[in-house]
């Protein structure tokens, strides 16, 4: 009797240990975002096991992007990416990871499927912007996905942007994501006009100017060296428009004559 | 109570003695710490192989690994090792002829073991905390200069983390105690643990995979609740990179949370491993 309530005590231990440890589980879960079993799903089997073992994760990551690149050289799509998107997941904090991944849907992978219908003289005018479009908007979710991981990366944002003006010839798809790109910490001083430009040709020409106004008086001017260009392109913005000169920004000191 | 357990204790201290002694003359144990050693060290060295990982991030990573793998490596095969030399020599007979019962002779056994695991964290931990800081200095100066962000650092995050595996190791430790005491090789013994510790690693994965209870029926639902409780989640002691290179993203409390944990399952092992090393012939 004593020898199976031991026994029985032991066991209780153990189940003890495992329901405490569900709850401190779900305390640290959140500091390990590199795990998680839809990413690394479908390259289980390529030795990224000992990635998620613990520890050595770049590593394991870098060796699986070099890995991708071999598929990239054989146009073969899934393998490609199912590699490339395991790099992200074993390194979601890399925007390396991120950036290269979205580029290479977003602008190759169309190509390779062109290619492998017969080419371009074979598939039609119709189907190829559809294929283009099909993987440039793949290509914004992979963007969307390391933006969130990065903590917003404008970099990613302006790839995101340039992705939707070359590929999708979304102009106002592409001026949001300049736009966020802008208002994220550590934007590059170009992100202001890109986003205006996407603006003014998506149509929306005083909204554009209006934006871009703001931004100068409030971000650029302090600058150090005023952002003469930004500038010069408000002008042409003022031009255009046809705003009264009351109305217009303020001529600077050392503002050329136009 | 701890006036009649003193002897008791006293015979466990010798014991996890003449373990810890017997250990760290082992040339696996310093073949390891070297190899461990040049792992961590060498990461500063391959820092420029990376893909845009931040730099500190790389090494940190690199060490942390060695530190997760030579340790497996050391918990496993010392613990079987230990544990079957004294069988294989009949040393163990020879002991427990002595007043030492089966179970402190266990616990010393665990506790040379677990102070030696200790010892190897402990310096290889030492040496990534070093490295890390110190070219966490070198770039904190070049974002001055740069006029860029400096990245984050925490050296009580490295030994937050060295904690963490100490019990991590701990708990590999009394799991292939546990086996030792029903395998009879070293070699089954080695081989089990090793699946042991993986499945332990990979735990959270298959709960993830296989815990959708709508298609489960409850026989199997309960059985892989019963399954994925009796195994630990290693997984929870690996957030070294978030310790010292991002501390906010850690919940407060989460470390202290993972080492009872850690605690609890070591206890239950023990516990477990002293009933069945009880019935086994030696």
């Amino acid at each position: 009797m004593w020898h199976r309530a031991t026994w029985l005590f032991a066991g209780t231990l153990l189940l003890g240990a495992g329901v405490y440890s569900e709850s401190s589980w779900q305390k640290i879960r959140p500091s390990v975002p590199e795990i998680g079993r839809k990413e690394i799903e479908p390259s289980l089997g390529q030795g990224v096991l000992l990635g998620i073992l613990g520890g050595l994760r770049n590593i394991i990551a870098d060796g699986t992007w070099i890995r991708s690149y071999v598929y990239w050289e054989k146009k073969d799509r899934a393998a490609c990416e199912a590699l490339m998107r395991t790099a992200c997941a074993l390194d979601p904090r890399s925007r390396y990871f991120w950036e290269n991944t979205g580029c290479v849907i977003g602008y190759d992978m169309a190509h390779w499927e062109i290619r492998r219908r017969g080419g371009y003289n074979k598939v039609t005018r119709e189907i190829q912007d559809e294929i283009f479009k099909k993987y440039a908007r793949h290509g914004l979710t992979v963007f969307e996905e390391g933006v969130k991981y990065t903590g917003g990366s404008p970099s990613l944002l302006i790839s995101a942007g340039q992705l939707s003006e070359i590929k999708l010839k979304d102009s106002l798809l592409a001026a949001e994501y300049y736009r966020r790109a802008a208002e994220s910490r550590g934007a590059p001083w170009f992100a202001y006009f890109l986003c205006a430009k996407s603006y003014w040709e998506g149509g929306k020409k005083v909204e554009a100017y209006l934006w871009y106004r703001k931004q100068y008086i409030e971000k650029l001017l302090p600058m150090e060296d005023g952002s003469p260009d930004d500038l010069n392109h408000l002008r042409y913005f003022e031009e255009e428009l046809n705003v009264p000169f009351l109305q217009r920004i303020p001529r600077q000191k050392w503002e050329k004559k136009i | 109570m701890l006036k009649s357990m003193k002897p008791s204790l006293l015979r466990i201290f010798w014991l996890a003695r003449l373990t810890f002694l017997e250990a760290v003359r082992q040339r696996f144990f310093a073949f390891l710490i070297v190899l461990g050693a040049a792992m961590v060290l060498s990461s500063f060295a391959f820092r420029f192989l990376d893909f845009g990982h931040g730099e500190l991030k790389f090494i940190a990573d690199f060490g942390f690994g060695g530190l997760f793998f030579f340790g497996s490596i050391l918990a496993l095969v010392m613990t079987a090792q230990l544990l079957f030399a004294e069988m294989d020599n009949r040393t163990a007979l020879t002991l427990l002829a002595k007043p030492v019962s089966r179970t402190e002779f266990l616990l010393g056994k665990f506790a040379g073991i677990w102070i030696v695991l200790g010892l190897f964290v402990f310096v290889l931990s030492t040496l990534l905390g070093v490295m890390l800081w110190g070219r966490w200095q070198e770039l904190v100066i070049l974002a001055e200069q740069t006029a860029k962000v400096a990245p984050q650092f925490s050296l009580e995050g490295v030994f937050s983390h060295a904690l963490l595996q100490w019990f991590r190791l701990g708990v590999v430790t009394s799991m292939v105690l546990l086996i030792s005491t029903i395998a009879r090789t070293f070699l089954f013994a080695v081989v089990v643990g090793a699946m042991t510790i993986v499945a332990g690693q990979l735990q959270w994965l298959a709960q993830e995979a296989l815990f959708k209870p709508a298609e489960l029926n409850p026989f199997s639902h309960a059985l892989l609740w019963l399954a994925s409780r009796l195994l630990p989640n290693l997984q929870q002691f690996n957030i070294g990179d978030a310790l010292a290179l991002d501390p906010s993203a850690v919940a407060t409390g989460a470390v202290s949370a993972a080492i009872l944990s850690g605690g609890f399952y070591l206890i239950a092992y023990l516990f477990l491993a002293s009933l069945t090393f009880q019935r086994r012939e030696i």
